[in-house]
């Protein structure tokens, strides 16, 4: 679903000094997937999220990204979330002005339109709003409000989930969800995600730490450092990290 | 400085439609209002009327009823636009506003040079709304002055549109009285001109009086807006609220010059002034000055004024979501604009007023 082959990517020259960030990254996530990424911080695994995403803060200057079969490396970033491309973002952006409901309805509307389909009614889409935002604790209140505005990081991430199930994406990439979230937080938002889960889908979990992925049980743990994939097991590989630490591979990498 | 400019053909044939006296003196010897006069820094009239058409043009001026009375004018204005206004109109309309009504007034500037007072009274305890539309067309310019008095205790809405007028130019210039405990809520819209300035001088007897100022505007390229304020707080327990947002395309220009002056004797005021501009591409251009002037000791008195780009972080959350570009980049701009225009009472007038700003904002992006 996911083809990512020898991606060298690095700061794009006009916002900075152009420093090289994905060294020739090789991954592959097929349908009905979860693929976790663990990796120090720096190594490199958010701007991956960035870059699969099409931020223009970073420039590829090598290898290929395929999402279904298409490359997607010149697409506009409104072009790969029509196609089914979604990042929960690890700073999700305030938007005054915008009540999250209006923005969605919106959102949703623009990718049925980009992919030649009608849109959603007005009635369908407050119902679907209603369960989706029962299933993760998300009052009215909070749906009425501009998208982000005044919530707290845990009800940002929450907001993120929301956000995905309402837009039925293909593949999720989920950039350091886990962070700033307690205990319950978590929980609810790992249940959202694994309501998500499902053979048609694919997942990409970036994270730091092992405590998410006890939720999410992934199909497969990478490894990055400096920028590349330096190892690649099964969800045992995890709990080894958490264990030993990076330092094996931040070693093995330098 | 101290040279006598040389006036444009344009402003000699304004000179020569004045009678001798003290105004067309103070028209040949210091010409229009122009770039070095600090006052017009960003906004230079006689440029701009430097090659328009100068003989008399028809200004259309539709009211919503007849004036009261057509009276000779009771004030003498300082400034050199109104006293142009005052000198070359015949007489003054004069309207005494009811409670409960709605004066529209609309003015369309045809090609040509127009000039016109107006005066609006709003008697005490009365309520109403004073709903003004100003458009000037192409080789058209258009000299207004309105004279406003709030009574003791009146409120008076103002609603100012100002329809874009590629190639015409507009002055438009307010005086406003407000009396101890009248309420004056004024929100302007406008989207600019060759040249257009909307100046507003408020006189704020304080005592519970309450003004509340703001506005939205958006200049498309080749348009220009000004909008210039003066509060001058003269009674102690006055308020001002000042809000504008306005946003500049490429080739837009948007000025905006506030200032609120508290006399020694307008002790307690309490009076804020903010502006914020969105520079919607390179090339937009936005100045600002605002400036308070205290001389009592025992105020709350604040402004600010900010200028920047659309987020970008925010476009390319907004474009993951599915959002093209051109959409995102409106919706965060229409956010923006849309502030001053919601804080407008009347559900109808707001939505109006919303849906016109959504219009230019399409045209623009």
């Amino acid at each position: 679903m996911l083809e990512i082959k020898s991606l060298h990517a690095r700061i794009n020259p006009e916002e900075g000094e152009g420093k090289a960030i994905l060294k020739g990254v090789d991954l592959t996530v097929p349908a009905g997937e979860v693929h976790a990424i663990m990796g120090p911080n720096g190594c490199g695994k958010s701007t991956l999220s960035y870059v699969l995403a099409g931020h223009d803060g970073y420039e590829v200057t090598d290898g290929a990204m395929r999402f279904l079969g298409d490359d997607i490396g010149g697409m506009e970033p409104e072009e790969r979330a029509a196609k089914g491309l979604f990042l929960s973002f690890q700073y999700p952006v305030e938007i005054p002005g915008v009540p999250t409901l209006t923005f969605l309805k919106e959102a949703a509307n623009a990718q049925l339109k980009a992919r030649g389909e009608g849109e959603i009614s007005a009635p369908d889409f407050m119902k679907r709003a209603r369960e989706n935002a029962a299933k993760l604790g998300i009052s009215n209140e909070m749906l009425k409000r501009p998208v982000n505005v005044g919530f707290s990081g845990g009800e940002k991430k929450r907001m993120e989930i929301f956000q995905a199930m309402m837009l039925s994406p293909k593949f999720l990439i989920l950039d350091e969800t886990d962070s700033g979230l307690d205990i319950d937080a978590l929980r609810v938002v790992a249940d959202g995600v694994n309501a998500l889960r499902s053979p048609g889908r694919g997942m990409l979990v970036i994270t730091h730490y092992q405590r998410l992925l006890e939720y999410l049980k992934p199909d497969v743990v990478h490894v990055m450092a400096d920028g590349r994939i330096v190892e690649t097991g099964g969800p045992e590989l995890a709990l080894e990290l958490e264990a030993e630490g990076y330092e094996k591979f931040t070693g093995a990498a330098a | 400085m101290g040279v006598i400019p040389q006036l444009s053909a344009f402003e000699a044939a304004l000179a020569a439609s004045l009678p001798a006296g003290d105004l067309r003196a103070a028209l040949e010897t210091g010409g229009l209002p122009h770039r070095r006069v600090e006052a017009w820094k960003w906004s230079d009239l006689r440029a701009a009327l430097a090659k328009a058409p100068s003989g008399a043009g028809a200004l259309a001026v539709n009211a919503s009823r007849k004036a009261d009375v057509n009276a000779a004018l009771d004030h003498q204005p300082d400034l050199l636009m109104p006293r142009l206004a005052a000198g070359l109109s015949d007489g003054c309309p004069v309207y005494d506003l009811n409670d409960g009504e709605t004066l529209f007034l609309s003015f369309e500037a045809g090609e040509g040079a127009s000039h016109h007072i107006a005066a609006i009274n709003v008697p005490a305890g009365v309520q109403a709304t004073l709903h003004e539309r100003y458009h000037a067309a192409p080789g058209g310019f258009a000299n207004i002055a309105l004279r406003i008095v709030l009574g003791e205790g009146a409120r008076l809405t103002r609603i100012a549109e100002q329809d874009a007028s590629p190639d015409g130019v507009l002055v438009v210039t307010s005086g406003i009285d407000l009396a101890p405990r009248a309420k004056l809520h004024q929100t302007t819209l406008g989207f600019g001109a060759r040249l257009a300035r909307l100046e507003t001088h408020i006189t704020h007897a304080g005592e519970g009086a309450e003004l509340n100022l703001g506005g939205s505007y958006l200049v498309a390229s080749g348009l220009h807006l000004d909008q210039t304020g003066i509060v001058r707080h003269t009674g102690p327990n006055g308020a001002t609220r000042e809000l504008f947002k306005g946003a500049a395309a490429k080739g837009g220009r948007g000025v905006f010059q506030g200032k609120i002056h508290v006399e020694q004797a307008a002790q307690k005021t309490d009076a804020q002034m903010n502006h914020r501009g969105l520079l919607l591409a390179d090339g937009a251009e936005i100045y600002a000055k605002p400036e308070l002037e205290i001389y009592a000791d025992d105020v709350v008195c604040a402004h600010g004024n900010a200028l920047g780009a659309v987020d970008d972080e925010a476009l390319f959350y907004m474009r993951q979501r599915g959002l093209t570009e051109p959409r995102a980049r409106a919706l965060l701009t229409r956010s923006f604009l849309a502030e001053p225009l919601e804080a407008v009472e009347d559900e109808t007038v707001r939505d109006a007023l919303l849906a016109r700003l959504d219009a230019a904002l399409e045209a623009v992006s």
